[in-house]
This record gives structure tokens, sequence and C-alpha cells, in this order.
């Protein structure tokens, strides 16, 4: 579904990814993680196409299609999903309103109609159930005044709603009380089928206890540095990142 | 005959240059600035320049009691009486002499008067790369009845240089006297400055002042303006910021009462992208005193990465108090973060009742609340004598004996 | 900023110039004219053509002459061209002056005119349940829905008709909010105003409906210069909506319109404008000049609402106002105003506190997007008797682009200890994190400016009646299409 080919990019002069390599498949889940500063967040950035950052070599494969091409709408048509790891705030815009301009948008985009609104309306209804989603979530103003828990309930949401191929979680953990990482996770859990994949950005392998992973890479100064099973997650929590960067 | 009348008589009798002629000619066609000019919409210099004024000073000598009288008691202080610089310290690297003329834009028909007839004040250089360690202090006397006065002053710091002034102008002559101070600042590149001016003048006073200050790249410039008295104020604060990484930050206190008129207008322009302003303006205004702010704030085109700030609270603590505030954006650049607020108010109800029932008295519990909205000015002053003046003045002047200083 | 993001930025604002003004077609309908130019004769002719008594007249002349005497102002922040006066057209009726008790019996061509505006007077009937009357050029030519408000006592007619069959209401009224003399503007209206709405609500009705009020200058070089006069008498309650469109001309068009509102005790009143006047082309040719007057008068425990949203007109000068004068009277002011290419606004509110326990709130958000400048210009004044009133006022600015203007001129005036007035500015850009955020979930660009500047005017649209609110939206992305990313 998914393979990044030597990508190198970075902020002006700064080089901050140098050579990645990964290819995922559908029906998997990957973990990436690293200490802070590693290239996590620049990595999810990069694939859903923040300008800031300038991609020097390399490709990006999804589905057959140059990524790198693609305006980040057209990313998220195609099905790539980026879950922030600081939700943006949009004052005045309803959570049902955005989500439904989102979903008209991808679909629109695909040559479908715009979904009837009781259809929306029960699509919505039974997402929310899945997240344990209170009523009058809807109605209130995109991530204004949400805690760090609503927030990223939120991105998962709407993750929900728009049933992308490829979903990128980048620390969507951080910040979350257990019940609150209880409910994300199972939500996630839920979500997977065999034709999506998840890629999963975190420093805990707390996380991992939940979304078990297919593959766990290490990135460390914008390289994968090591990948192997989800045993390597908890190979990481027992002995620091140390252990692999000082090879 | 009023003071225009005057001035032109003396002006007569003056050898002024073919410029300075020019500037004074302009003056006089224009005359002074009445509501109808939207600058001074809300204050009135007709009563004022009605009067009569005594244009030659008559020098008188000081004693040194009264200096010290009105001097925070800083080490390194400059003296005017009567327009006479009378003493003025020694400091390594700093160059203080008196008046010598020079040109600055005039922003109306009264710094026009300043500049084309004043022939007194200071002119403070400091030379590269020297931090004024102590503050400077400059105390203008004037024992002259009726006296209108000129002050013409001007201050380079050169770069990376430092250096903390207050100012003080005292008037002894137990009379109606007028003042038109005008101060230039160059602040080059890399220059920290802090200008204080304590405004703490007779009922019978008038005072028309007015600051401009041209700021360099990575200059930071301060002007604390500390008003707890005086007939008639109005203070013109304008920075004009010409390179990069520029900060401007000015603070007040009106503290007002009887029949006292104070107006402090403002005009920072920000010509150059990655600057600041920060401005902090409280008013509280007692029996039947007079406020009046007009901030505004400028970002020219190309100005980008502007963060501009600013903020006029006042508390209208009597019946027959007033105030008249007009904060300004004028904005011609997208990527900038400006913001003003403006509120009137009283003081809160609840709070003094819930400090009276603790025992504390209504005047007390005034003050204690009073002080803690001019907190935040008065507690940003860097210079602890000029704090320790402030939280004494404002105790004073709300009649309690209270000790803020904790 | 990358390379990128200006790319997209020039492409955008590149897209602004060619998105085109959607009301800009004339409708071809006969005219009756009169030769342009202002005198006392074109006031006696008005006066005449319109059958009006002679207090009319004398009212008029009197208007006419203090005009003489005054000059157009010129503190507003904008900067163009004064229209000379004697090149104005002065009255334009469409000749075919229909008197209609049926709308089937209008005129087809324009009746087509209001399909195209989007107001299908059957439909609003039928659907919305307001009553609309529309001013062309200058003249009244519909009213709708006459009868059905007469049986509550409601009189909604044009003013013309209420000079005629209700003169005892418009004699006491007319000109006490905005005299004659207030401004050069309100002098030139009254006496060449040549039609325009009037509406009276009887003490205690409710007004089962909303009444509307279209505006369409179509007449090459006709000035409009519309009166309204609304009186909400003791108790009553009326929503006002009124919307304005003009055709796509080369040279300016000149609007200047006075609405005046009497909210009597414990009377509400709430006043809803969207104006979307022909702002000129890309450059700034064209365009209407709209210089308005709109104030109200609020008795004892009365209130009035302006709400506004303002797309339109190559130059607004427009500060629709509430003198708060009985006790515990309520003003609001709910304001959207949005600038692109050459246009010019300065408007804002007066909120003038005069009663005891007077409240007043003030909502004013500007978009400037090209080369426009938006000016926000306010006052609020606490007279020394207007005690425990109080004020707030919030003033948005929004900035895209970095060839246009936004500026913000309060003036706050405060005589009583006992009063509290807050007021807060800030200015700010779209965010380009916003955008790509709303790009990752599969929103363009457009869409998502689209987007957040709705979100942004919320509060403001949410004060506009259904229908008028999704004609604002409309409008809104329409003004803006493109305009920055």
């Amino acid at each position: 579904m998914l393979k990044i080919k030597n990508l190198k990019a970075g902020i002006e002069e700064v080089q901050i990814l140098k050579g990645i390599n990964l290819e995922v498949n559908s029906g998997e889940v990957h973990a990436i993680m690293g200490p802070n500063g590693s290239g996590k967040s620049t990595l999810s950035s990069v694939i859903a196409g923040k300008e800031d950052y300038e991609v020097g070599n390399g490709s990006v494969d999804f589905l057959g299609e140059n990524l790198l091409d693609m305006d980040p709408e057209e990313r998220a048509h195609k099905g790539v999903f980026l879950s922030f790891q600081y939700p943006i705030e949009i004052p005045g815009i309803s959570v049902s309103n955005f989500i439904k301009t989102s979903l008209t948008e991808k679909r629109k985009a695909l040559g479908q109609d715009p979904l009837p609104v009781k259809d929306l309306l029960k699509m919505m209804r039974e997402k929310m159930e899945l997240l344990s989603i209170k009523k009058g979530y809807l109605s209130r103003n995109m991530n204004e005044g949400f805690s760090g828990g609503e927030k990223k309930r939120n991105e998962i949401f709407q993750m929900a709603m728009l049933e992308p191929k490829l979903s990128i979680l980048d620390e969507t953990d951080s910040g979350l009380d257990i019940d609150a990482l209880r409910i994300v996770a199972n939500g996630v859990n839920k979500l997977r089928t065999k034709d999506n994949a998840t890629i999963l950005i975190t420093h805990y392998q707390r996380l991992l206890e939940h979304i078990v992973p297919d593959f766990v890479h290490v990135l460390h100064d914008g390289k994968i540095i090591k990948s192997g099973g989800k045993e390597l997650a908890l190979e990481l929590e027992e002995k620091g990142y140390d252990w692999i960067t000082k090879k | 005959m009023g003071l225009i009348d005057n001035l032109a008589k003396y002006a007569q009798h003056q050898n002024l240059s073919k410029d300075k002629r020019v500037v004074f000619d302009s003056f006089i066609k224009k005359g002074f600035p009445t509501n109808s000019d939207e600058e001074w919409k809300y204050t009135s210099l007709k009563k004022i320049v009605k009067s009569e004024y005594n244009l030659f000073p008559e020098f008188s000598e000081i004693d040194n009691s009264i200096i010290n009288k009105y001097s925070l008691g800083i080490k390194d202080k400059i003296v005017f009486v009567d327009g006479n610089l009378v003493f003025s310290p020694e400091i390594k690297g700093v160059q203080i002499t008196g008046f010598s003329d020079f040109d600055c834009r005039n922003n109306d028909a009264i710094s026009e008067l300043n500049s084309a007839l004043a022939k007194s004040g200071f002119t403070i250089i400091i030379e590269k790369d020297i931090v004024v360690e102590n503050p400077i202090e400059i105390l203008f006397f004037n024992f002259t009845k009726n006296s209108f006065s000129q002050y013409r002053n001007r201050i380079i710091i050169g770069e990376n240089s430092e250096v903390k002034i207050v100012e003080n102008i005292q008037d002894l002559s137990k009379s109606s006297t007028l003042v038109n101070h005008f101060t230039h600042v160059s602040c080059n590149k890399n220059t920290k400055v802090e200008y204080n001016k304590i405004q703490n003048n007779t009922q019978e006073s008038k005072l028309i002042d007015c600051m401009n200050i041209f700021q360099n790249q990575d200059s930071v410039c301060e002007v604390n303006t500390l008003i707890f008295g005086g007939g008639f104020i109005r203070n013109n604060l304008n920075f004009e910021q010409n390179g990069s990484n520029c900060e401007s930050n000015m603070n007040g206190i009106s503290l007002l009462d009887a029949n006292q008129f104070a107006d402090n207008h403002t005009f920072v322009d920000h010509k150059t992208a990655h600057c600041r302003s920060n401005e902090m303006y409280k008013g509280i205004y007692l029996e039947d005193s007079r406020g009046v702010f007009n901030g505004k704030i400028m970002v020219r085109q190309d100005a980008q990465k502007i963060d501009a700030f600013q903020a006029n609270n006042n508390l209208l603590l009597s019946d027959n108090s007033t105030i008249d505030s007009k904060p300004q954006l004028e904005i011609y650049a997208d990527d900038v973060k400006c913001s003003h607020g403006c509120t009137i108010g009283q003081l809160d109800e609840e709070a003094l009742f819930y400090m009276r029932s603790r025992g504390i008295g209504i005047s007390e519990a005034k003050a204690v609340l009073t002080y803690a909205f001019a907190s935040e000015v008065i507690e940003s002053l860097s210079i602890p004598e000029l704090k320790n003046l402030s939280q004494k003045l404002l105790a004073h002047k709300l009649n309690v004996n209270l000790d803020f200083s904790l | 900023m990358s390379d990128i993001k200006k790319q997209t930025e020039d492409e955008l604002l590149e897209e602004v110039t060619t998105s085109e003004y959607k009301y800009g077609f004339t409708t071809d309908i006969e005219s009756d004219t009169i030769p342009k130019g202002l005198s006392e004769d074109v006031v006696r002719t008005i006066s005449s053509k319109k059958n009006e008594p002679e207090w009319m007249l004398e009212y008029r002349l009197n208007a006419y002459n203090a005009w003489l005497e005054m000059k157009e102002p010129d503190w507003a922040n904008v900067s163009y061209e004064k229209p000379n006066y004697q090149d104005v057209i002065y009255y334009s009726a469409p000749k075919q002056k229909p008197v209609l008790d049926s709308l089937d019996d209008l005129d087809p061509e324009m009746k087509k005119t209001f399909d195209k505006l989007g107001i299908s007077l059957e439909e609003q009937k039928r659907l919305a349940n307001v009553a609309v009357d529309i001013v062309m050029d200058s003249v009244s030519v519909a009213t709708s829905f006459k009868e059905t408000l007469a049986e509550k006592g409601i009189i909604f007619c044009s003013i013309s008709d209420a000079i005629q069959e209700h003169p005892e209401l418009v004699k006491k009224y007319l000109g006490t909010v905005v005299p004659v003399r207030d401004n050069f503007f309100s002098a030139l209206n009254s006496a060449v105003f040549s039609d325009g709405s009037f509406c009276y609500i009887p003490k205690g009705v409710q007004c089962p409906m909303e009444l509307s009020t279209y505006f369409r200058i179509n007449e090459a070089g006709t000035g409009q210069f519309e009166r309204t006069l609304l009186i909400a008498d003791e108790g009553s309650q009326v929503s006002y909506l009124e919307g304005c469109t003009a055709p796509m001309r080369d040279e300016n068009q000149l609007h200047a319109a006075v609405v005046e509102l009497i909210a009597l005790d414990n009377a509400d009143i709430k006043y809803s404008t969207v104006q979307n006047w022909y702002p000129g082309d890309k450059d700034g040719n064209g365009g209407v000049f709209n210089f308005v007057t709109k104030r109200g008068v609020c008795h004892k425990n009365a209130k009035i609402s302006w709400t506004q949203v303002e797309t339109g007109s190559a130059v607004t000068w427009k500060y629709p106002s509430c003198i708060l004068k009985g006790d515990n009277s309520i003003g609001e002011f709910f304001s959207v105003a949005v600038t692109n290419n050459k246009q010019q606004a300065d408007t804002g509110t007066k909120m003038v506190h005069l009663g005891k326990n007077t409240k007043s709130t003030i909502i004013a958000k500007g978009i400037s997007a090209g080369y426009s400048d938006g000016n926000y210009r306010g006052l609020v004044r606490i007279a020394k008797g207007a005690t425990n009133s109080r004020n707030f006022s919030q003033c948005d600015s929004l900035l895209m682009g970095d060839k246009c203007g936004s500026h913000t001129f309060p003036y706050i005036e405060v005589k009583n200890n006992s009063s509290q007035v807050e007021h807060e500015a800030t200015t700010s850009k779209i965010g380009e994190d916003q955008i790509f955020y709303c790009n990752q979930r599969g929103i363009g660009t457009e869409e998502a400016i689209a987007l957040i500047v709705n979100g942004y005017c919320k509060d403001v649209l949410n004060q506009l009646p259904m229908e008028f609110a999704v004609e604002a939206q409309k409008l809104l992305e329409i003004s803006l299409e493109g305009s920055v990313g």
C-alpha cells in the first residue's frame, strides 16, 4: 500500500529525514518509535503533505501513485489520514459541520454524491457509540475548549467517519489517561480491517499493549535503525533507546 | 492679549534665522490646536492659551535642600533652574551638556513653536558600548511667576549602550505656568533605554510634553509615564521603529483628583518587520478629574510579523470624573498579531465587602484594590526608588497610611 | 513561509480578480426619468410627481437649502473622487407603476429580475412567510402581504403611500431620529428621496412575519435615495430585513439612504441588512457609493438590534446607531463587513447611552482581502445620567493577503462612575495550520477558507433570520472566492 524509498526531507537548510525506507501493506499495523527529535512527526507531516517541509530525495508511493505530487486534500481523498499530535481549533465551526464538509469533499473527489443527511447522522451515531462519545458533542465547535483527551478522541472519530486506507496516528496516546487510552485504542482496533493499514507514532510502549503492532521500527536521527516484531517494543521499554542508538 | 500674540511680539525682537522664522510663521498660521483637530478632540487649550504668561525667565538661586526634597535620592543628577542648567554629573562615556539645537520632525504647531523658539534643554550623548550603571535623574525647577518655558532636549544612545533616566518637572512659583517640553531620543542598534517621567506637579501647572523616539534594530526602549498630579498634562509619546527586532514598551499611570486633567497620546509606528510593542496605561480618576487616552498602533505594509499589544484600563472612582478613550489600530500588513483592549469600570463591590468583613476599613480596602489595579505598572518599575515613590504617592493620593511595598 | 505557499497565495489572489459580481445584470424596463442635476426645481418636480402635500414639499425644500450650506464629510478613512451632484439623476421610476393587488400582475421583465435576484415573490410568499416591499431605482414597485398585515393593524407600504394615507404618522416621526441637518447625506436624502418603505406596528402587536425590502438600482446614472421609517409602538415587536443589489456599471452610482427606527416603550425592533451593491471591478472602476445614515431611538425598556452583512459597494460609509434614550433600553450591533479588490469600507456604530441601566453590545467582524481597506469606527458614549449602563464591544479583523488594510477606530466616552465599558479588538490572519488541518481532512483550500470565515462570522450570522443567513453565507463565499492561502 505505502512504499517509502530513501526519503529525505527537512526545513530550510536543516535535514531531518535522512533516508527513510518503509513498506506498509494492507491489514498491517506498524509502530514507529524513537526519542524526541528523531523525525517521527516530520515523517507523518511529509506523508500528509505539509508544505513547511522541503522534500529532497526519495519517493513515496501510495497504491501505485506518487504521493509527493499531490496536494494535501488529494492525499486525504485517496485515503491518507493523519491524526494530529496537536489538533487545530476552528472557532465557530461545529464538529458535525466539519465532518460533513470533509466527507462531502471526499465523495465529490471520488465522483460520489453527498451522503444523504439521514444516512450521515446514522453513521455518526454508530461511530460515536463505538468511541463512547456523548450526545451534544457534535454541535460543539471544532476542538474549541476541548480537553486534550477530547481532542484526540475527535481525531479518531473523524478517522472512523472518513474510513481512510492508511491512518497515521501521531502521538495519539500522549496526554491521555488510561481510560481515554483504552477507548481510543478500542476504537482503532474495531476500525482495523484487512484492507486498511495503520502507522502508530509514539514513544511509549503503553499504547502498544492496547493496539498490537505487526512491526515495530525505531527511528533515530532521521533513519530507521532497527525493525522487528512487537517484542522489539518490549525490549525498548526495558532497555531504553540508548541500547540501540549506541550500537 | 493671548499667548499667541505674546509670542508673535516676542519673536519680532528675536534674531531668528531664516529657517526658524519659516517654522515660527507656520506655527502662527496654524495657531494652537482646537477641538476640531482630531488629535485634540477631547483636550481643550482654549483657556490655557488665553492667559498671560511671562516669556522671560527670572533666574533664582536654588538651595540644596529643595533639590533633595524633590530628588529620588539618585546620585547622578542634572538640575535645571528657570531654564538654566545649574548642575550636571560626570559619568564615564556620557557627555552631558545644555541646549544644542537640532532638527526633528515637527508633529504639530506646538512642536513648531518649540523648534522655533526653545533655547533651553539638555543634550545627552552616550558613546558606544557603555552601560550606564546608575540611573540619571533630571530635575527641572521653575520659580518664575506665570512663566511660559520651553525645553528642547536630545538624547543619543550609541550602539550596544544602556541607560536609565528619570525626569521630573517641578513648579515652585506658586503661580499658573505652562511648559512646552520636547525630547528627541535616538536609540541606535542594540541599545536598551528606559525613560521614566514623574509628573506630580502643582494644581496650577500646565504641561505639554512631546517625546519622539527613533529606534534602530535590536533596540529596546521603555517609557514609563507616572502622573500623580498637575493642572493640565498632555503627553505625546511617539515611537518610530526603523529596524528589525525592535521593542517599544510604554506604561502609564494617571492618578488624578480635584479638577486635574491628563491626556496620554501614544503612537507606535511599526515600519519594519519582526518587531514588538507593548502598551499598558492605567487611569484612576477621583473627584472632578478628567482623563483622555489616545493610543494608535500603525503597522506599515512591509512590517510583517509584528506583535503589538495595547491596553487602557480605567477606574472612575467619583461621580464627576470622566474618561474619553480612543484606542486605534491601523494595520496594512497581514502577518501580524495585534490587539487592544479598553475597559472602564469601578472597584469590585464584592471584593470591597469581603475585605471589610475581614475588618479592613473602607478607605483602606479601596486603596488596596486600587493599588492592585495599578500594580501591574508599578511593580514593573525597575528603579527601586521610583517604585517606592510611586507607592507612597498612591497611598498619599488615596488618603491612606498603607505601605504597598510588601 | 515556503515558496510553495507564496505561490498558491499569488494564484489565489489571481483568482479573486477574476471572480465576478453575480448580480450585475440590467433590466430592460422603460423608465420615467427626469433630467440629471439638482436644483430647487428638481426638488419641486419630485414632490409634484408624487402628488405630495404642501408640508412634505416644505420639508424637502428646507432640507435642500440646508444641504446647499453643508460640506461633504471627509473624516472617514476612505478616498474616492467626490461625486458630482449635478451629474446624478435624482428621480427614476419604472414607467408602468404597478399598483398591485396581486403579484401576478407584475411586469414580466421585472419579475425576471426578481427571479434572478433569487427572490421569487411567489416563493417567498409561500415558503418564507415574508412580506416584501421592492424598491427599484427610487420607487417602490410592489408590496406583498399588505392585507394579511392589515388585519393586525400593521401598516407596511411604500413611504409615498404613507405620506398620502398616513400623513399624521409620517409628520410625527419623519426626521425625528435623523434630523435634516444631521449630515451632508441625510440632508441630501431628505431633499430628494423618492421612495422607500414605511412600517408601523400598533401597540402590543407582534408582527407575524418577517418584513422585507429589496433595493435595486437599475437605471444608469441614477442615484438611489430611499427613505425608511419604521415605528414600533409600545410593546410591539418586528423583524425587518433589507437586501440590496445593483447592476454592473462603469461609472459610480450614488446611494444615500436614511433609515429611522422608533422603538417606543417596551418595543423590540430587529433590523437586518444584507448589502451587496455592485462593488466595482477589480481595478476599482464603477461600483456603488453607499453613504447611509441609519439610526434608531429606544424609549423605555425598548430594544433595537442592527445586524448587517456588508459585502458590496465600492465605498461604504455607514454607522447604524442606537440612541438609548429610555431607561433599561438595549442596543445591539452585529456586523460582518467584507472588502475585496479595491473596495473601501468605513463602518461601525454609535451607541449613545442616555437612560439609566441601558445596555449595548457591539460585535463587529471585518474581513479584508485584495487591495481593500476595511475600517471599524465606533462610538460608545455614556452620558452622565446614564447610570449603571453597560457596553461590551468586540471588534475583530481578519486579513487575507498582504496588500489590504484593516483599521479600528473606537471612541469611548464615559461620564459617570457607575457604568462599565469593555472594548476588545484583535487583528489576525487565517492560520496556515488551520488550512492544512482542513486540507488533511480532504477539504480544499478554497473550501477551508469559506469554512473558517463562516466560523469567524458565526456570532453575527446567527443573528440573521434563517432565510437571510443562508444568503449571507453564500455572499461571503462569493465575495471572498479564492482570496488567500
